[in-house]
């Protein structure tokens, strides 16, 4: 019986590793950034677009939503990455992992901005109708302020998962946190530091965000007050 | 929001502490025998080293070694539980004890040694590029301005850095996904291990393998850092290998149709 030594931290790694955990974090957030805002506007046009639209196009999207909420985001990375370009469709990494990304949240804004279009009471239609608005310029000034209002905690909730579900990017070779992080602890294997080091990172983007979230809903209240 | 990064911070350092204050442990030669089982680290995208049949039995070199292990440890070489590991995870896996032993195409390094032990090398390979059968790239030395694909954690991401710095990198965690980034045109060459390239080639009408074998280097076995009384049992056992010919065998099993290409051990 010979005790295995004990595990000694070398924090000198993490120091080594800093910079290039920050530039990693840097693409974490542009990519973020991009998708939470690609992914609300698009969420919120299939959302409009259910509630106005024809049978058609509300199958249609129920389709989209239930097609993108139900599988797992690496294999729609997998598949506009590796799966499209053989089909002759060849994104840059970026975009590709910017694109199943955006999909992916987008399936879940349009579902959280439908129940906050839902929730809108049917009286505030036909009062701004009956004030001479049309259709379309009561949904723009009277309904979704007010739907945006009621799905703005759980759109928060969502792009919080987004950026934790960017670290999936990864695995197509974008230089982003994790695959930094793994990068580095590949080669140096001081697993524990780097890794813990990273999800120190991850906390301090996601509470970031959440502050920005939580000024913006303050607003959004006041502004309707 | 500082107050909480901290407290994350601290519930951390608290875990690392008393995860770290507690990691005593026997031989792992010993902890094995108690358990009855030996628990390797084998590459499943790694042909002809480790790989997974139709069939989703594991197969390859260094699966034929885990169970040779397996038998001289239980007399019988079924009592070995395969566990997959890709080039980044499996050092990792050991130690975190994970896995008692990698036995998964380990190139050994000086910054390898540093944090694991080593048997005695067991096979040598070099590195060569995987392109599409139509590229017109001889070597590394026409990859400048080129995608090249690289595994993560191996070694020719660091030797693809230093022999061609004008190419662009772009790392996958899997042998498979750097082949697929070939296969659609993200990466104009895959570099990796001679003898997985070679095999690769043979599997995939659609690519070749081109260059000489660069930077040829050993491959060891490894177990955790300082476990030298399971080191010596390893080394012990491929010198058995080598003395009763099942080294050989193993050789022509999976080596023979790419013998002339490879470096010599």
């Amino acid at each position: 019986m010979t005790p295995a030594p004990a595990y000694t931290f070398e924090w000198a790694a993490v120091w080594r590793g800093l910079p290039y955990l920050l530039q990693g974090a840097g693409l974490t957030i542009v990519i973020s950034a991009v998708a939470m805002a690609l992914a609300a506007a698009l969420g919120l046009a299939l959302a409009v677009a259910t509630q106005t639209g024809g049978r058609i196009v509300r199958s249609a999207v129920d389709a989209y939503v239930e097609l993108f909420r139900n599988t797992p985001l690496l294999i729609q990375i997998f598949i506009v990455y590796f799966g499209l370009p053989q089909l002759g469709v060849r994104l840059s990494p970026f975009l590709s992992g910017l694109s199943a990304l955006v999909l992916y949240a987008a399936a879940y804004n349009a579902e959280i901005f439908r129940a906050g279009l839902e929730a809108v009471p049917p009286g505030q239609h036909e009062a701004a109708q009956s004030c001479g608005l049309s259709p379309a310029q009561a949904l723009r000034f009277v309904i979704v302020p007010q739907a945006l209002r009621i799905a703005f905690p759980a759109l928060g909730n969502n792009l919080v998962s987004l950026v934790k579900n960017s670290s999936l990017v990864s695995t197509i070779g974008m230089v982003e946190l994790m695959f930094v992080a793994n990068d580095i602890s590949f080669n140096n294997f001081r697993t524990f530091e780097i890794y813990g080091t990273t999800a120190v990172l991850y906390v301090m983007l996601v509470l970031a965000l959440t502050r920005v979230l939580h000024a913006a809903e303050m607003r959004m209240a006041r502004v309707a007050s | 929001m500082r107050s909480r990064i901290l407290a994350v911070v601290a519930v951390m350092l608290v875990l690392a502490v008393g995860i770290a204050t507690t990691a005593w442990a026997q031989s792992t030669l010993d902890t094995v025998k108690k358990r009855g089982k030996l628990v390797a680290g084998v590459k499943t995208d790694f042909p002809p080293f480790g790989t997974v049949d139709s069939s989703g039995k594991n197969v390859g070199f260094d699966v034929d070694v885990a169970h040779r292990f397996a038998k001289a440890l239980f007399n019988d070489e079924q009592q070995v539980e395969l566990v997959a590991v890709t080039s980044g995870n499996r050092i990792p896996f050991l130690q975190s004890g994970k896995i008692d032993i990698v036995i998964a195409t380990v190139t050994i390094t000086d910054e390898r040694r540093q944090v694991v032990e080593f048997s005695e090398p067991y096979f040598m390979s070099g590195s060569l590029l995987l392109v599409p059968k139509s590229s017109t790239a001889k070597s590394l030395d026409d990859m400048a301005g080129k995608t090249v694909a690289v595994v993560q954690g191996a070694i020719q991401d660091r030797d693809v850095e230093q022999l061609q710095p004008k190419a662009t990198r772009v790392k996958f965690g899997k042998v498979s996904e750097a082949v697929l980034a070939v296969k659609g045109g993200r990466a104009d060459a895959y570099v990796h291990d001679d003898i997985v390239i070679l095999s690769l080639a043979k599997e995939n009408s659609d690519l070749k393998a081109v260059g000489t074998p660069f930077m040829p280097r050993p491959y060891g076995i490894a177990v955790r850092k300082g476990d030298v009384e399971f080191v010596k049992w390893v080394n012990a056992q491929l010198a058995a290998m080598k003395a009763d010919g099942t080294y050989d065998r193993l050789w022509k099993k999976y080596f023979a149709d790419v013998e002339g290409n490879l470096v010599k051990p």
